[in-house]
């Protein structure tokens, strides 16, 4: 892992990593319901580059893909904990933001079909439920 | 829980010992840079790994480690000679 990269510096990439995800994204939608004209096919190439530029320079020069996609077996404790802590970040993080994106599928869909509400509101107890059922799962009596 | 802070002497042993950190690392089965996250007092160690670091350089592991600032080594001998009847003046060191 190397962490040459200073913080400033790193916390920008992921700034500027998920900003053209983002614009990526948005681009292909605009371009899909709207409509695919040259400006939107410009940006969603920029957005795509830069993406997959900041991914090389955030993820890869740094080593911290390795880091993240290590086996256990691999890291050592102190690495261990940290890529756990980052874990337990991305979960709550990530759950949230597919929470958030399923809840306004169902909120535009609503009248129409209410299998995303139900879905939505599956996915939103499995999110609470999941770490605490893991652990009664795989412990030991006591 | 509150995680307190732990003190330690490695970089000093490891300076006396001539053992780079990579060496070290090597030693007690860490990454390199896990060593200078040790020395550095910004990472606390788990038992096991304690032990390691003590059985490497031969020393109980409280003469390594502690939860409160470590006093210089000459400063703890002066003391542990003065405990057991040893009577130094500290200036002897």
């Amino acid at each position: 892992m190397s962490l040459t990269i200073s913080k400033s510096k790193r916390r920008l990439a992921v700034l500027i990593n998920y900003g053209c995800l983002l614009l990526f994204v948005g681009m292909f939608i605009t371009g899909k319901y709207l409509e695919w004209n040259i400006a939107v096919i410009v940006c969603g190439l920029l957005a795509l580059i830069m993406l997959l530029v900041s991914f090389i320079a955030l993820h890869i020069k740094t080593k911290l893909w390795k880091l993240a996609h290590s086996k256990t077996a691999d890291l050592d404790e102190r690495e261990l904990q940290l890529t756990l802590q980052s874990l337990r970040h991305s979960y709550i993080i990530y759950a949230i933001i597919s929470l958030l994106v399923i809840f306004s599928l169902a909120m535009l869909a609503g009248r129409h079909d209410s299998t995303l509400i139900i879905i939505y509101a599956g996915l939103l107890y499995l999110a609470h439920t999941l770490p605490s059922a893991i652990i009664a799962w795989r412990e030991r009596e006591v | 829980m509150e995680i307190r802070k732990i003190y330690n002497r490695i970089s000093v042993l490891r300076e006396e010992r001539g053992v780079s950190r990579k060496e070290l690392a090597e030693k007690i089965g860490v990454n390199f840079q896990t060593v200078g996250y040790l020395e550095r007092e910004e990472y606390n160690p788990s038992l096991d790994l304690a032990f390691r670091i003590a059985e490497y350089f031969g020393l109980p592991v409280d003469m390594i480690f502690s939860t409160k600032p470590m006093k210089p080594l000459s400063r703890e001998i002066f003391d542990l000679k003065n405990k057991s009847g040893e009577y130094y003046e500290f200036n002897d060191f």
